[in-house]
């Protein structure tokens, strides 16, 4: 099989056995891991790294894992992608993304691994996954740094760690980094594709941006207004009444006719926090919540209708992992990809294109 | 004077796309995330100095020139 998944839910010193024991006699050009915040994750990658030794090894820290439509926690997930799936890979690093981020180092790596220039690269050929500290903070610079430098598509997600906010983790080819987050490109036999769906509709009222502290994600006006007065106005309730509403109305970037979601995280005084930026000046639409689990059915039906489908990564956000778990509908969710090889994680933020919330951002293989 | 602004946003899709259709669409995604709205401008819009300069500045992240 081109695509292999496995799982585990073993201690570390036996963890990666399992992973191994589950992969089988192929060896793999690829492996891609995400790991419960149970294991240590410079151990974890060393460990992964000693298993496999020829692959290009990535991964990243996470707050909910799901294989082979299994939804879980505290466990690690692999999947082993061949070259009749993945012809060419190569990983690279972007450190400190604190400070001023630069993605040249890394996309110059990417560039001599595979003798091409990025510009000359077959968008339908090469596609990029994109793993994040989930804690940086720093998503949106990093991705429109990725953005402006290339048209080849970047799709990924952030670090998790468990619902512990203290520490989330990359990794690449045996070591594990903070404040950083990896590129990998791939060069795919057959195709791919990227499905970005997420469950919300607009309710067609709109927010205007007009005073913003970007920095640390927070709207201080809507309209000219105190920020959740003015989102409490639109949706017709109090003040009081507001926060509450954040998680099925949150705000959506709308670009011909799909929103880019931007989740509310709270209110701080009169200002709503957010957990992406919302630049001054941008239109919001209010948005309203629809089915996760069929919505997300129909994506994958559409995009396995279109082309035969050898696996996927599934970069899911937290927020819909915890919904689904409230609502006991994680089985019905899983049951989406009981028929593919797949894996993904319970993510702190998807990357497409830019950095969105409450989103699941899924890499098909053809 | 007016439209420059829209004038000087397709300009900047039509170099990064190269026309082809998804990419003239991701770059339009693109500038909307950097906080420019090209539905937004029309050939009726003002020539407002500080939109000419924003999109001018785009236009360089973005490698081209306008």
């Amino acid at each position: 099989m081109p695509v292999r998944t496995a799982y585990s839910t073993k201690d570390l010193a036996d963890a990666v056995d399992d992973l191994k024991k589950q992969c089988g006699a192929q060896k793999p050009r690829v492996v891609i891991y995400f790991g419960s915040a149970k294991y240590d994750p410079r151990e974890l990658s060393r460990r992964m790294r000693q298993c496999f030794p020829d692959a290009c090894l990535t991964g990243c820290s996470s707050a909910g894992e799901i294989a082979a439509g299994n939804m879980m926690s505290g466990s690690v997930v692999a999947m082993f992608l061949d070259d009749d799936i993945v012809e060419d890979a190569a990983c690279a690093v972007v450190e400190n993304l604190s400070g001023e981020i630069s993605v040249k180092d890394a996309l110059a790596t990417l560039e001599r691994h595979f003798q091409a220039t990025l510009a000359s690269m077959d968008l339908e050929k090469y596609v990029g996954l994109v793993m994040v500290d989930g804690l940086s903070g720093a998503e949106e610079r990093l991705m429109e740094k990725l953005g402006d430098a290339t048209d080849v598509f970047f799709v990924g997600g952030s670090a998790g760690d468990d619902l512990k906010f203290q520490s989330t983790h990359v990794s690449a080819d045996g070591q594990s980094y903070t404040n950083a987050a990896i590129l990998v490109l791939l060069r795919v036999k057959r195709g791919f594709e990227i499905v970005k769906t997420q469950s919300f509709q607009t309710t067609g009222k709109t927010l205007l941006a007009t005073k913003v502290d970007e920095a640390h994600r927070q709207v201080i006006e809507f309209n000219h207004r105190p920020a959740l007065q003015a989102y409490a106005e639109r949706l017709g309730v109090t003040v009081a009444e507001a926060p509450a509403r954040f998680f099925h109305n949150p705000l959506g970037l709308m670009i011909a006719g799909e929103p880019f979601v931007r989740s509310p995280q709270r209110a701080e005084g009169s200002a709503i926090v957010f957990y992406c930026q919302i630049k001054e000046g941008m239109e919001l639409d209010i948005l309203e919540a629809t089915d996760i689990v069929a919505d997300t059915r129909r994506a994958i039906a559409a995009a396995k209708a279109a082309h035969s489908t050898q696996g996927l990564i599934d970069f899911q956000c937290i927020l819909r992992t915890l919904q689904l778990r409230e609502e006991k509908r994680c089985e019905q969710y899983g049951s989406i990809f009981k028929d593919i090889p797949m894996i993904g994680f319970s993510t702190y933020g998807e990357e497409y294109l830019g950095h969105i919330n409450q989103t699941s951002t899924i890499l098909l293989f053809r | 004077m007016a439209g420059h602004i829209k004038q000087m946003i397709d300009s900047i899709i039509e170099q990064r796309s190269k026309g082809n259709a998804t990419l003239a669409l991701t770059t339009k995604t693109k500038l909307v995330l950097k906080g420019l709205n090209p539905d937004r401008f029309n050939a009726g819009s003002p020539d407002d100095p500080a939109g000419i300069a924003k999109v001018q500045a785009i236009a360089a992240e973005l490698g081209v020139r306008v």
